[in-house]
């Protein structure tokens, strides 16, 4: 198990070398929850900061009932849905530039019609379909960073994808 | 093989969840069925645009160093809220126990005097304490 290593320094209190780690290894992927939940990279770095800052303080309270990984996941959404509910980040859509060149103004307007639909979908299924994405497309990581049964992940991805395809088309 | 599981092959599809033999038969009910055919274009499109829009962004090169600066700060000390009425009561017994010695009158009327001194002198400053936090908030 890739956390293994992390947990026996914890046991250590070796919790600098611990902490470096994690760091080194969930940096991203923390920066990618908290940029599912914010919408914007910006907030999204500055959460990730507070989170790994909130991470040290309480490393030494690992109990190691929970994996790493499971255990940094639900500070980093519990601290991200904080700041989203405390009203200090922008609740906009994750395209903060829409990716089309502006000879393609089909693209363009693709582009901003998902804009439009995407707040339309609950928090959970805008968190997991932009997961999705962020992830390369992987559910097994979006089933890691939200704690949900694979089953549960699915089936918000497909009412999701229902829900965008009936929106863009009326 | 029914709309309603049609729609639920393609859709798992994205998630990368099809065998060859459910491509199969997907494939066979979309050669004959107008309105899941319609839906496979459409889910196509919006997963295309979704790759195209939704890209990762990149954290920032000092953001390793930015974390580690903010946890190596020292931090700031903070004292117990109880701690000034626990060594309000310590030096308040204290000086009870020295007066009763040292003061040529009776122990017990040094104890009651000494006393009531003592828990007046407490209600004022913690009125006078919560007064200023409240001002100070």
């Amino acid at each position: 198990m890739a956390d293994e290593d992390v947990q026996r320094l914890l046991c250590d209190h070796r919790y600098g070398l611990a902490f470096e780690l994690i760091l080194q290894r969930y940096q991203k992927k923390v920066f990618h929850l908290a940029y599912s939940i914010l919408k914007e990279s910006a907030n999204a770095e500055d959460v990730a900061q507070d989170i790994f800052v909130k991470l040290w303080q309480v490393l030494p309270l690992y109990d190691g009932r929970a994996a790493v990984s499971t255990w940094l996941y639900a500070i980093s959404r519990n601290t991200a849905l904080s700041a989203l509910r405390a009203g200090s980040y922008r609740k906009t859509l994750p395209l903060e530039n829409c990716n089309s060149p502006v000879t393609d103004p089909e693209a363009g307007l693709r582009c901003r019609q998902l804009r439009e639909v995407l707040p339309l979908l609950s928090q959970i299924e805008q968190e997991v379909i932009t997961l999705f994405y962020l992830q390369d497309c992987s559910v097994d990581d979006v089933v890691g960073m939200l704690d949900m049964p694979a089953g549960t992940v699915k089936s918000h991805l497909h009412r999701a994808r229902r829900k965008l395809a009936e929106y863009m088309r009326s | 093989m029914n709309c309603r599981e049609a729609q639920e092959i393609i859709l798992a599809s994205f998630d990368g969840d099809i065998l060859q033999g459910e491509r199969n038969d997907l494939d066979k009910h979309l050669s004959a069925c107008a309105a899941c055919s319609d839906f496979a274009t459409s889910q196509t499109r919006l997963d295309l645009l979704l790759r195209e829009q939704i890209i990762a962004p990149k954290l920032s090169v000092s953001f390793k160093a930015a974390v580690r600066a903010t946890v190596a700060a020292p931090r700031s000390i903070m004292l117990p809220a109880w701690l000034p009425d626990v060594a309000y009561g310590a030096g308040a017994v204290a000086g009870l126990a020295l007066s009763a010695v040292l003061l040529p009158f009776a122990v017990p009327t040094v104890i009651t005097i000494g006393t009531s001194v003592a828990i007046a002198a407490y209600l004022l400053q913690t009125f006078l304490r919560t007064a200023l936090q409240q001002s100070i908030e």
